[in-house]
């Protein structure tokens, strides 16, 4: 890597720090990038800036956004009473597609994970307490965490946490294997997941 | 290279490459080696990672191919990437005799679960899940043991979930334990010469209630900063007339005992699967005497009759000849394989 000018070897080593992209696969971007039209790479970098500039989490979901509040907190035709926690903004878009929930969301933005540092503190928990005081018409949490050992430990936080405050704490069917994530679940499974839903002991 | 069913010889001078070459094997079997190096250590000198691969031939043609780097890890099975471990797992069972296999009785009660689980994960298509994730509650658990005022919900959480799947675990090893421990005694006085009465006593950790003992143990826990009840600390015991064979056992006891917990262990799968799983036997034959090598005979035939694979090696001044019929011989030079001079006692 010592004979490559300044400017590519910054473009390799900023590309490989994206996710699953590495070393080799970074060099192999950057070739491209340098080597194609100007306006091609122009297109490319400003639909970068773009993006990153506009979207932002929701206000009051964490969904991923242009608008404030998203377009499914703002949509009152959805069921208010209604609110599925997930891990992640992308897991919205695995349940959207099935088709079958017409209630909220909250994103978690993680799980408790002491291996890797993460406490309940570090998760968007305070945030959905703080909907539960301010939207007093919310009756039934559905917790859509995967089922390896991280999701079920903080579901059942969760559900111990939110157990003093009056609210009916569900939990996806198990129709997925252990482990399974979100993300691989089919819209026919993820349906029966949530029509299957079952209390959650705490 | 093409093995056929029967019985292979590996002849060749210390330092050859024939244990590498059942390290193949055994590799692509269990993903690990059976010497106990790490993949890192496994990498020839001077390259960047390692390679290996095969075709099973049993029930249709399975191709395997495994890679490994400190960048890159890949496990394929037909052309596909394989997702979870527990899926691979049984398709190529293979029990290795080796000297490392002492460890058995000498080394600490983790060699001993080790050898219970890797029975389980070979036989039991959801051991290994149930193992890693009892594995990863009791690791978030003591990461969480070690922060100064942990969680309490927190705790209970991953509690929960290790009562759970440790409890299984445990079900799990005390059920083997009767199909398990006739076997290695029907071995051990096969191939023992004064058949002194062997017993295997599974020691869980947990005496009767999983919960109420990790409670009784919280004080414990507080001041030590890990988990400290649970099948991570499981013994099997083994003992010879009663008394720890690791505490009075002699060096041939020992010895004895390793091969007959490996006999059993093949035993046990040719049980499970109708099939005897590879032999793969590292220089072991050499050391025992004609009497226990006799008492060892049977397993081999019965693996000759049954079509399986048996790979052996030896240095060339202690191959046990009266094995010499019906013998594929090969010869290993500086890392290369060659069928080895037409066999001598023909
Ligand atoms: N990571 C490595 N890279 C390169 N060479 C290695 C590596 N690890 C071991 N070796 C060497 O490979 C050679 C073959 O080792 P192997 O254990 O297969 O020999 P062997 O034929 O079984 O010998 P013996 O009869 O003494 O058991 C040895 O010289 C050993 O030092
Ligand atoms: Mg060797
Ligand atoms: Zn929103």
């Amino acid at each position: 890597m010592a004979h490559l000018p300044e400017p590519l070897a910054g473009l390799i080593s900023e590309l490989s720090k994206l996710p699953g992209v590495g070393p080799r696969s970074a060099e192999r971007i950057a070739l491209h990038l340098v080597q194609s039209g100007r306006a091609d790479t122009r297109l490319l970098a400003d639909a970068i800036v773009n993006a990153s500039e506009k979207i932002q989490p929701c206000q009051i979901c964490g969904a991923l956004t242009e608008i404030q509040p998203c377009g499914i907190c703002g949509d009152a035709r959805r069921d208010p009473s209604l609110i599925c926690v997930v891990e992640r903004a992308v897991d919205i878009l695995s349940l959207e597609k099935s088709g079958i929930y017409h209630g909220r969301y909250h994103v978690l933005g993680g799980k408790i994970s002491p291996v890797d540092g993460i406490g309940p503190e570090d998760l968007r928990i305070a945030q959905l307490e703080q909907r539960l005081v301010e939207q007093p018409g919310i009756q039934e949490i559905i917790i859509a965490l995967g089922s390896d050992v991280e999701g079920d430990a903080t579901s059942y936080y969760l559900a111990k946490r939110l157990a003093p405050k009056g609210v009916k704490v569900t939990r996806l069917a198990q129709g997925m294997a252990v482990g399974a994530s979100l993300e691989y679940a089919d819209e026919l499974t993820l349906g029966r997941a949530i029509e299957g839903r079952r209390a959650l002991e705490s | 290279m093409e093995f056929i069913p029967g019985f292979h010889l590996f002849l060749g001078q210390n330092a050859q490459g024939k244990t590498n070459l059942l390290e193949a094997v055994y590799l692509l079997s269990t993903l690990r080696s059976f010497r106990g190096a790490g993949h890192a250590q496994m990498v020839r000198q001077g390259q960047e990672g390692f390679f290996a691969g095969g075709t099973v031939v049993e029930q249709g043609n399975h191709e395997v191919k495994f890679y490994w780097s400190s960048r890159k890890k890949s496990l394929g099975l037909d052309g596909r990437p394989v997702r979870k471990l527990s899926e691979y797992f049984g398709l190529i069972q293979a029990v290795v005799f080796c000297t490392e296999d002492l460890q058995l009785i000498k080394g600490a009660a983790s060699v001993r679960r080790r050898f219970l689980d890797l029975l389980l994960a070979q036989t039991q298509p959801g051991y290994l899940a149930l193992l890693q994730r009892f594995a990863r509650a009791v690791r978030a658990r003591n990461a969480l043991l070690k922060q100064p005022r942990p969680d309490a919900p927190s705790l209970e959480g991953f509690t929960r979930e290790m009562l759970a799947s440790g409890g299984q675990v445990m079900q799990c090893r005390r059920d083997l334990m009767p199909q398990l421990a006739p076997l290695a005694v029907d071995a051990y006085q096969r191939i023992a010469p004064d058949a002194e009465a062997l017993r295997l006593e599974y020691q869980p950790s947990v005496k009767a209630d999983f919960e109420v003992e990790l409670a009784q143990s919280r004080q414990r826990e507080r001041v030590l900063r890990s988990t400290l009840v649970g099948p991570h600390r499981d013994e099997l015991r083994l003992l010879l007339n009663d008394r720890s064979a690791a505490q009075y056992g002699s060096e041939g006891q020992k010895r004895t005992l390793a091969i007959a917990l490996k006999m059993a262990q093949a035993e046990y799968l040719t049980r499970r699967r109708g099939a005897p799983p590879i032999l793969l036997i590292d220089d072991v034959m050499g050391e025992l005497d004609a009497r226990r090598r006799g008492g060892f005979l049977p397993l081999l035939e019965q693996a000759r009759h049954a079509r399986g694979q048996v790979f052996m090696t030896c240095t060339e001044e202690n191959w046990p000849r009266e094995l010499s019929r019906d013998l594929i011989r090969w010869e290993v030079k500086t890392g290369t394989v060659k069928p080895g001079a037409a066999n001598p006692a023909r």
